[in-house]
């Protein structure tokens, strides 16, 4: 079969999605302009919903950190979202249990700690007994729901509580942020987009960054060059899985203040989409995960037109497919 | 009677987990990587209820159910094999998709006054029988299943002899979305109505009962046997103590990816997956 000119294999699926949305609009009941608006829009509405977008905006930013990180040296970490969960249950109780300006600097690099301890039997599966990192982060991501629920609904509930939650770190003990204009900026924030431009800057210019992209490019023209390829493989799940802890950690001593059954909205799932419409370059993960912020606080807005909130995700994953077919027709392409 | 729910339930799982774990064989021994499961289960679960309870006719709501996991299965068949988009890219994107999409139309179409249709239960288990049978004889016998473990294993050379590796990944897919869907549709008629994510990551399951299995149609079948049989447990023994231990029943939940992941790390007897696993 002679395959179909580029530009016109991506015009039929971009059509496809275009479709697939517009079928969606007109068939919600309301008006298809207002829910766009609605979806677009609602961020800038109010102070409120703009604080509500960083809340996520930072998570989104870290986690697609931990994504992109893995992804470079050609590995799914499909796991950011247990790991996310775990740092932010262990964030939560050390917090709970220090205080302070203390408790959010040990609550955070606990978060760290047991995000990377998550993602260890995946990194050493994968680096030393050659299984796929995607199943055993999946089997874990599995655990780490059922072992929170578990831990959250019994051994450090609040026992006054009604419904499964810790107890609420006091203000003093959660991490501020500068006040601009209505709108209170977390120190979590600017923490996060220092991640991205390290993490950034590391990439372009170390040599485990090189070690790294080279892994993801070429493994076997890596190792002829002198690369461990077995322990950049180990390393790079590792420290995904530190970032994506780290995540979690902050995600509850900025802007939680507990953990509770429901603390993660799927964004380690939403991160995987992050990282992959950033493009090639880290820098890329800021406007991105703004983008997922933006659609997922829209989410919520047309939900008062009476839509239900899946038309977001429907909207994303259907964005993620496209740029996706986009991006490995364009390498392909260019490769001759 | 406690006895009896524990047997109903197991055969229920088992039914379940393994039409949707052969599903996944078909396509992962065809050489395309599927962990699209459960974004299948999940529409097909959404499709057989919204249909069924429509047309007021079971048979019409399983066949559209049935239609709409092909119709993602074909999906990922034209991602992976003519936009070469990544296998677990665009598995995760139809897993994504399948989940929003199904929220959106559960909760504008779907009519809670409306009832809903379903076959009978035995129905599914006289297909999974059917399936395990079949998928058996396919593979030591036939020369189409012979010819789709050849793709699987090394397509270039497939190539070679004169099989058309598009052809056949098309139809293990064809194969992998009827089976997925029958699977969702069981979960639905089982559960009574939709909701979200009804599926609960089950499809997840049946891809480690795929692994552990070993990708052998009797092996995956004895696994999925093996979890459906600690779902039943957790239900069964919700609370009460087990030989003398008070179990969590996050821990007969967790107990098949624990399984899973021991296997992996090559503690208990390893498996080997398809070589051409992902390649074109």
């Amino acid at each position: 079969m002679k395959p179909l000119p580029l530009a016109m294999r991506i015009g039929i699926l971009g059509l496809t999605c275009a479709i697939i949305v517009l079928i969606a609009l007109m068939t919600s009941g309301a008006n298809p302009a207002e829910v766009m608006t609605a979806l677009l829009t609602d961020t800038f509405r109010s102070p409120t919903a703009f604080a509500d977008t960083l809340k996520r905006f930072c998570p989104y930013m870290i986690l697609g950190v931990a994504v992109f990180w893995a992804l470079r040296a050609g590995l799914f970490n499909i796991g950011v979202e247990g790991q996310f969960l775990m740092g932010g249950m262990a964030g939560t109780v050390v917090a709970l249990q220090i205080g302070g300006l203390g408790g959010v600097i040990l609550g955070a690099l606990a978060g760290t700690l047991v995000g990377a301890l998550w993602a260890l039997p995946a990194a050493w599966i994968r680096a030393y007994r050659g299984g796929h990192e995607v199943i055993s982060t999946i089997m874990l991501n599995m655990i780490a729901f059922q072992l929170s629920n578990h831990l959250v609904s019994g051994p450090i509930m609040d026992p006054e509580a009604g419904f499964p939650t810790t107890k609420t770190l006091p203000p003093e003990s959660m991490l501020s942020g500068i006040q601009i204009g209505d709108v209170n900026v977390n120190w979590a924030l600017g923490l996060g987009i220092g991640i991205v431009v390290a993490f950034g800057w590391w990439l372009r210019r170390t040599v485990a960054g090189y070690e790294l992209s080279v892994t993801g490019a070429n493994s076997t023209a890596g190792a002829f060059a002198g690369i461990d390829v077995r322990r950049t493989t180990f390393s790079a799940l590792m420290a995904s899985g530190a970032v994506a802890g780290l995540g979690g950690g902050l995600q509850a001593v900025a802007f939680e203040g507990r953990f509770f059954m429901g603390f993660s909205t799927g964004y380690g799932f939403d991160a995987l989409g992050v990282a992959i419409l950033a493009g090639s370059n880290p820098l890329g993960i800021i406007p991105s995960a703004f983008a997922y912020g933006l659609l997922q606080q829209g989410a919520l807005a047309v939900q008062t037109l009476h839509v239900p909130p899946g038309i977001a995700t429907l909207i994303l994953s259907l964005l993620v497919i496209l740029f996706s077919a986009f991006r490995y027709a364009k390498v392909r392409h260019s490769n001759g | 009677m406690g006895d009896l729910s524990f047997v109903t339930n197991w055969g229920m799982f088992t039914a379940i987990l393994g039409l949707a774990a052969l599903g996944g064989m078909f396509s992962e021994r065809s050489g395309i990587v599927n962990i699209a499961l459960e974004g299948k289960m999940l529409m097909a679960a959404c499709i057989t209820a919204l249909v069924g309870g429509v047309s007021g006719s079971p048979i019409l709501g399983l066949s559209a159910g049935l239609a709409s996991a092909v119709l993602l299965s074909l999906s990922h068949w034209a991602l992976t094999q003519f936009y070469q988009v990544d296998h677990i890219v665009s598995g995760m994107g139809i897993n994504l998709f399948a989940y929003g999409a199904t929220n959106f139309i559960a909760l504008t179409f779907i009519k809670p006054e409306v009832p809903n249709q379903f076959l009978p239960i035995p129905f599914y288990f006289g297909c999974l029988a059917l399936s395990i049978g079949a998928s058996w004889f396919m593979f030591s016998r036939m020369r189409a299943g012979l010819r789709l473990l050849a793709v699987g294993e090394n397509p270039d050379k497939a190539r070679t002899t004169g099989i058309e590796p598009l052809q056949v990944r098309l139809w293990a897919l064809v194969l992998a979305g009827i089976l997925c869907g029958l699977s969702g549709s069981l979960i639905v008629t089982n559960s009574g109505s939709f909701g979200d994510n009804l599926t609960a990551g089950r499809g997840f399951i049946a891809l480690a009962a795929l692994i552990l299995g070993g990708w052998r149609p009797l092996s995956v079948a004895l696994a999925c046997l093996a979890f459906a049989a600690f779902e039943a447990a957790q239900i069964q023994f919700q609370g009460a103590p087990v030989l003398g231990y008070q179990l969590p029943a996050a821990f007969w939940k967790s107990l098949p990816f624990l399984i899973t992941l021991i296997a992996m790390a090559g503690l208990v007897g390893r498996t080997k997956a398809p070589s051409g696993l992902g390649k074109i």
